[in-house]
């Protein structure tokens, strides 16, 4: 492999934050050595990325040869900080990587990145508890993290607090109102609580903004797959129990028969398309959607 | 008025020794002025997190407002944010020292008290003194070396509404516009060397402002107000009048989702 195409693999993986943490070290281990008059500016991000991949395959001399030539260029750097506390995580107790983020938290408290470590720190040791509140008030400050707003409804839903993680995924609503992804964690969060009507509100959403350029006879892909089973099983839960609870107090959707049909016949299509190796899992999509009249008259369920 | 007859014989010496000269000096000094303003740059000064986070509650509920007539959140879910948010405004938690105590008249901050606006502005000063100071020094040296030169003659004709403009310094009715004069010279170069400017030291640069930032007041002119200390108070008050009427055209986008995704299947 020559020099140019392995670094345009390496420039590649960082733009696109692949995580193919054996691959950068073999190919960047031989750049190592005085990186710096060989990548010129490049050199600082490639070094960045080739500590963290080394960090995570576990070749620390790597990873340490990294630091020192980091720590040289850019000494107070709080980007080196965060990246030295991450090896401090790799073979120190937990306990003393916090320490170190306290320590640099407390020269300056807007360092978002370590608050971040922070907490993936008490995730990590279980203080899940601890690691929620700390998030919380993160984000009290850095309200426009996306990310850090699904994270903490993850947190919420992993102790079974999904009123909580709702909360938190409205937020992240709010914030990329354009991604069909969180609108269907919404939704299935909102299904796992038990509040079908939600539930079945959001995965029309997620549909909604997942599909918006596709037609009619377009084949459902992707998030809206999965979105269009969403709705399949809430209109079966809504047309068992006629009367499920809200506990947001969201509306029955109108034309339930309607819906249901169209689910069922989104998702057959999106089987029936898939080809050759779609077909083993078509037949078992087919028992379990029951014996539809694909000619578009209310659908029956085997129960 | 002068006649085309009447015509003055510059000296080619003036050219060498006068034109090249202002014009090497003028660019030479814009490199340098460049070069101090990035030494004299301090670091933005780092924000505590309090600080931040009283700067950034105001867009939590702009990003809140801005979608509220067709929100991408259910009913429940916007109004227990936008209570919140209100009741946090009223009671002035995200204020960086605290909700206010008591009834203290709420004064606005003096800038000159406040530390960290004192340096905003202080840098801003040196700034506006690094470009001052060499452009009175050039004027100076050219007012006292070379007061009333004719310097070159433009190869067009002009009205005489630029007589003030190109002959500055020398008071002659008569003389015809296309000459200009020394002062002229150096005020044309002031404003025309920005696109040279730009050529060699890259788009945004410090020396290339320097017509813009020159008229401007020390004070007015420090980059976007840094030190101008804002009342938050009052701006949050206004925020929760704001979010009271966003409440009024709120609208879920699912009210009517599963009408408009029937219609787009052909089932409705």
């Amino acid at each position: 492999m020559s020099l140019s195409s392995a670094l345009e693999t390496l420039a590649n993986y960082r733009a696109h934050n692949t995580r193919a943490s054996q691959d950068i070290v073999d190919k960047g281990k031989p750049l190592l050595n005085n990186a710096a008059s060989k990548l010129g500016d490049d050199a600082w991000s490639f070094l960045e990325q080739l500590a963290l991949a080394a960090i995570e395959i576990g070749d620390l001399d790597v990873a340490d040869e990294c630091l020192r030539q980091l720590g040289e260029k850019f000494p107070e750097s709080p980007r080196v900080d965060i990246l030295s506390g991450i090896r401090i995580e790799a073979t120190e107790r937990p306990e003393i990587a916090l320490k170190f983020y306290d320590d640099l938290l407390e020269a300056d408290s807007s360092n978002a990145a370590a608050y971040k470590r922070r907490i993936s720190v008490l995730k990590r040791i279980g203080k899940i508890e601890q690691a929620v509140t700390e998030l919380s008030e993160y984000l009290d400050t850095f309200y426009s993290d996306v990310e850090a707003w699904v994270e903490l409804a993850e947190l919420h839903s992993s102790c079974n607090q999904y009123t909580f993680a709702l909360q938190a995924l409205s937020h992240a609503l709010l914030l990329a109102p354009q991604n069909p992804f969180y609108v269907l964690e919404f939704a299935e969060t909102a299904y796992t609580a038990n509040d079908i009507p939600l539930a079945i509100k959001m995965f029309m959403l997620a549909i909604d903004i997942a599909d918006r350029h596709d037609s009619e006879e377009s084949i459902p892909t992707g998030a809206s797959v999965r979105a269009w089973y969403g709705v399949k099983l809430c209109c079966r839960s809504l047309s068992e129990k006629p009367s499920s609870p809200s506990a947001s107090d969201t509306p029955f959707p109108k034309n339930l028969n309607l819906l249901d049909e169209l689910a069922t016949e989104r998702v057959l299509t999106a089987y029936s398309a898939a080809g050759k190796e779609g077909a083993a899992g078509r037949e078992l999509v087919l028992s379990w959607m029951g014996p539809s009249d694909r000619s578009g008259s209310r659908v029956h369920f085997v129960r | 008025m002068s006649s085309p007859a009447v015509s003055l014989y510059l000296d080619p010496q003036i050219r060498d020794w006068v034109l090249f000269p202002i014009t090497l000096v003028m660019i030479l000094v814009g490199i340098l002025r460049h070069y101090v303003v990035l030494l004299l740059q301090s670091s933005p000064k780092k924000l505590p997190k309090a600080a931040i986070r009283e700067q950034r509650a105001l867009a939590r509920s702009q990003i809140l407002r801005a979608t509220s007539a067709n929100s991408s959140i259910p009913p429940t879910f916007y109004r227990s944010i936008s209570i919140h948010l209100a009741a946090a405004f009223d009671a002035g938690t995200y204020l960086k020292d605290g909700p206010p105590k008591g009834d203290a008249p709420s004064t606005p901050p003096n800038p000159m008290s406040d530390p960290a606006a004192m340096d905003g502005m202080m840098a801003g000063m040196k700034t506006q003194m690094v470009m001052m100071v060499p452009q009175m020094v050039i004027m100076g040296w050219i007012n006292f070396f070379f007061q009333g030169f004719v310097l070159i003659k433009l190869p067009f004709p002009l009205t005489l509404g630029f007589k003030s403009m190109l002959q500055r310094g020398i008071e002659t009715p008569d003389m015809d516009v296309r000459w200009v004069s020394s002062l002229s010279w150096y005020f044309l170069n002031f404003f025309g060397l920005n696109g040279l400017y730009r050529l060699i030291l890259g788009s945004d640069n410090s020396a290339a402002d320097s017509s813009q930032t020159m008229m401007a007041s020390p004070f007015a002119g420090a980059g976007g107000q840094p030190g101008q200390p804002q009342d938050y108070v009052k701006l949050f008050k206004a925020e929760k009048d704001n979010l009271a009427f966003a409440e009024g055209t709120y609208s879920w986008m699912g009210d009517d989702v599963e009408t408009r995704l029937l219609r787009k299947y052909g089932k409705l």
